[in-house]
């Protein structure tokens, strides 16, 4: 009864005032700081400028991938790193899943780093061979990806062409991100020694200067065979800016044409997200807060990502 | 206008409030979408305002008076604080839990330097002097065999070696607290809270603060993560089995003369055995239970299987990784209860 009531109240008040019904849509929300404010801005877009009812999953890549696959659910996964999701290219080919934007418009960073002091004080350090032929000065120890993330195989080959082990230098498995990520707080906090692999546009990229390490040029063929468990001659190549995306499924580009142009709209700049993750860790807010700052800062932006109807109802709470 | 306005119009605390200063002070969704409704919002109280009125938070009183601390303020607080003491208890903390390092470091090492043909033998040595039981020898014999065989020997062995060491130290740590809280029933009313709280803590949260307060590289990280855990049922069973020991038999021991160590060693601790030993076997489990969550803080073994098995999806690698632990957990406790059956066959012996 109460929900008939609810229903019925819902479609007077959201009859007159939207032409094109857009009805539900699912929104991944991935388990990491920039995800969950680009979720948060395009759920704002989409409730306030189409009127479409957004319910946001807690998310992570290979679950968001895997129900894509299994379930044609989340209609929409923002910021999708397809390096860790390899599925995703089978789904794309198979014209499950579509891809809508690229997110970051200049791509994710992928790199090994060492802090910005230890460059200072010797050079050499921001080249990988200085680096080999020094492992005390980065404290002897390579902080590596954890086991299931993309980056480790890729990584493990890595280390294998560049004989780490013949050179003194150890190498460090973390068990997950948060390790990884207070192993640079704790590392920079203290001006300690540090070299390890970490991605970008983040939190910890963005709050602490990181130089990163020159690993030699990017070749395709030799990246794609780093990238594989049983590359039978890893080779060197630096990563190449990671493709990170915003995905939809088929249907709902089809379903919804109006909000999958919004969704296609929906990009930002690394240096733009990394501002952002900054404002929000020095002001200790909230992601939703965070989304709120971005769509008072950048008004001009974000409004020419909407068509003239959503930017007209927007522009009721944007006066 | 903020509903707790009032309180402080009242207190005559106006002026402390002072002004908000608006600016770049960040902003929710709800404030910014009352934004919008704010043009046609009718003066006066309606219903829905009654019906919606916040709860005296700390968040909803700011908004009355923007001296006042928000929420966010505390818990930033708190991170202050802990920030404040860290290098502190780092001092005191860091070389005092070196050893535990050094242990899992070493047990690590001969986990993997020593080969298999000799590793089994010793570890079905181990159980036969534990449970004396033949059929037990032979089913762990046949459960490492089949690890073995599947290439999980020695991600095995060090789960194994983890939970050796920390289990160890539960026991060598655990049992003079309880009995320590057997004898003091103030240091038992102090103790108890500490001991729910170890356990009902989701695990992640005391994670966090050793992160902060040890090299996360360093095996001892997950090694007190363990231990915190771990320890609380043999204190609890040992504190317990103590205090269940018939009063009539101290009696009897005092009308002995017997001194309070003889006491303790002659007469409490056999007769607590028992449950000593129960809370041994549960410590051991709960070690092997923590022993995966802390592959998130880097420890090595079965953990690291389960963990590559969630983040990619290998339903394979998990299941198997998984069914390595549940192997594990059934030798470790079918040893344990076999050596506990032991103990209360020896103290079931008639004493008269």
């Amino acid at each position: 009864m109460k929900k008939t009531l609810m229903a019925a109240a819902l479609s007077v008040m959201a009859a007159p005032a939207f032409a094109q019904d857009c009805g539900e849509v699912s929104v991944a929300e991935m388990n990491w700081a920039s995800a969950s404010i680009i979720s948060k801005v395009t759920e704002f877009l989409m409730t306030q400028g189409y009127g479409c009812e957004v319910t946001l999953f807690p998310s992570a890549t290979t679950t968001a991938v895997a129900s894509l696959a299994e379930n044609n659910e989340p209609d929409v996964v923002p910021e999708l790193w397809v390096n860790s999701a390899p599925l995703y290219l089978e789904l794309e080919a198979a014209g499950k899943a579509k891809t809508a934007a690229n997110v970051f418009s200049d791509g994710g960073t992928e790199n090994w780093w060492v802090p910005d002091y230890l460059v200072a004080a010797h050079p050499e350090l921001a080249t990988i061979d200085g680096i080999l032929a020094n492992p005390d000065l980065v404290g002897g120890k390579f902080h590596n990806c954890p086991d299931g993330w993309g980056c480790r195989i890729a990584n493990d080959n890595l280390i294998k062409a560049f004989d780490f082990a013949g050179k003194g230098m150890e190498v460090f498995n973390h068990g997950s991100g948060e390790t990884l990520a207070a192993a640079i707080a704790s590392a920079y906090d203290n001006k300690e020694p540090f070299f390890g692999y970490y991605y970008g546009p983040t939190a910890v990229l963005g709050r602490y200067n990181m130089v990163a390490v020159d690993i030699g040029p990017y070749n395709a063929e030799i990246h794609a065979c780093n990238q594989t468990q049983d590359c039978a001659k890893p080779g060197i190549s630096s990563y190449p800016a990671a493709p990170v995306l915003t995905v939809v499924t088929s249907d709902f580009a089809e379903r919804q044409p109006a909000v999958f142009d919004l969704v296609s709209k929906i990009t930002f700049t690394s240096a733009e997200l990394s501002a952002l993750l900054a404002w929000q860790d020095d002001n200790g807010a909230s992601a939703e807060e965070a989304a709120v700052h971005y769509l008072t800062q950048k008004k001009d932006t974000w409004m020419t990502w909407v068509n003239e109807d959503a930017a007209a109802k927007l522009a009721a709470i944007f006066p | 206008m903020a509903t707790y306005d009032f309180i402080f119009d009242r207190l005559g605390l106006r002026d402390w409030c002072g002004e908000r200063v608006t600016g770049d002070a960040p902003m929710t969704m709800a404030e910014l979408l009352a934004r919008g409704k704010s043009q046609n919002a009718e003066a006066g109280l309606s219903w829905s305002d009654v019906w919606n009125v916040p709860f005296p938070s700390m968040d909803a009183l700011n908004e009355a008076c923007p001296s006042f601390a928000r929420t966010r303020d505390m818990t930033r607080g708190v991170e202050d604080a802990f920030l404040a003491i860290k290098d502190g208890l780092k001092v005191v903390l860091d070389p005092l839990t070196q050893p535990l390092s050094w242990l899992l470091d070493g047990a690590l090492y001969v986990s993997h330097a020593t080969p298999w043909w000799i590793m089994i033998p010793v570890l079905l040595l181990l159980t036969f002097w534990a449970s004396r039981s033949l059929p037990l020898v032979g089913f762990v014999g046949t459960t490492l065999g089949f690890l073995g065989f599947i290439d999980h020997f020695n991600y095995a062995m060090e789960t194994l070696s983890i939970i050796f060491v920390c289990a160890a130290l539960c026991v060598v740590l655990g049992v003079p607290i309880g009995i320590a809280m057997s004898r003091n029933d103030r240091l038992q009313r102090v103790m108890i809270p500490v001991l729910d709280m170890l356990q009902t803590l989701p695990t992640f949260v005391y994670l966090i603060p050793l992160i902060f307060l040890f090299s996360v590289t360093e095996a001892k990280l997950y090694g007190i993560a363990i231990i915190l855990y771990a320890i609380v049922p043999v204190v609890r069973l040992t504190d317990l089995g103590i205090r269940l020991v018939d009063k009539e038999v101290i009696e009897a021991g005092h009308a002995y003369g017997m001194t309070r160590r003889q006491m303790l060693y002659g007469v409490e601790i056999p007769l607590a055995l028992p449950n000593i030993m129960a809370g041994v076997n549960q410590t051991i489990m709960m070690s092997l239970a923590m022993v995966v969550i802390a592959s998130l803080v880097s420890a090595p073994g079965l953990g690291v299987l389960v963990l590559r098995g969630i983040r990619n999806l290998e339903l394979g690698v998990g299941l198997i990784a998984g069914l390595g632990i549940v192997l594990l957990a059934v030798i470790l406790d079918r040893v344990t209860k076999a050596a506990l059956a032991r103990v209360n066959a020896a103290s079931a012996v008639p004493r008269h």
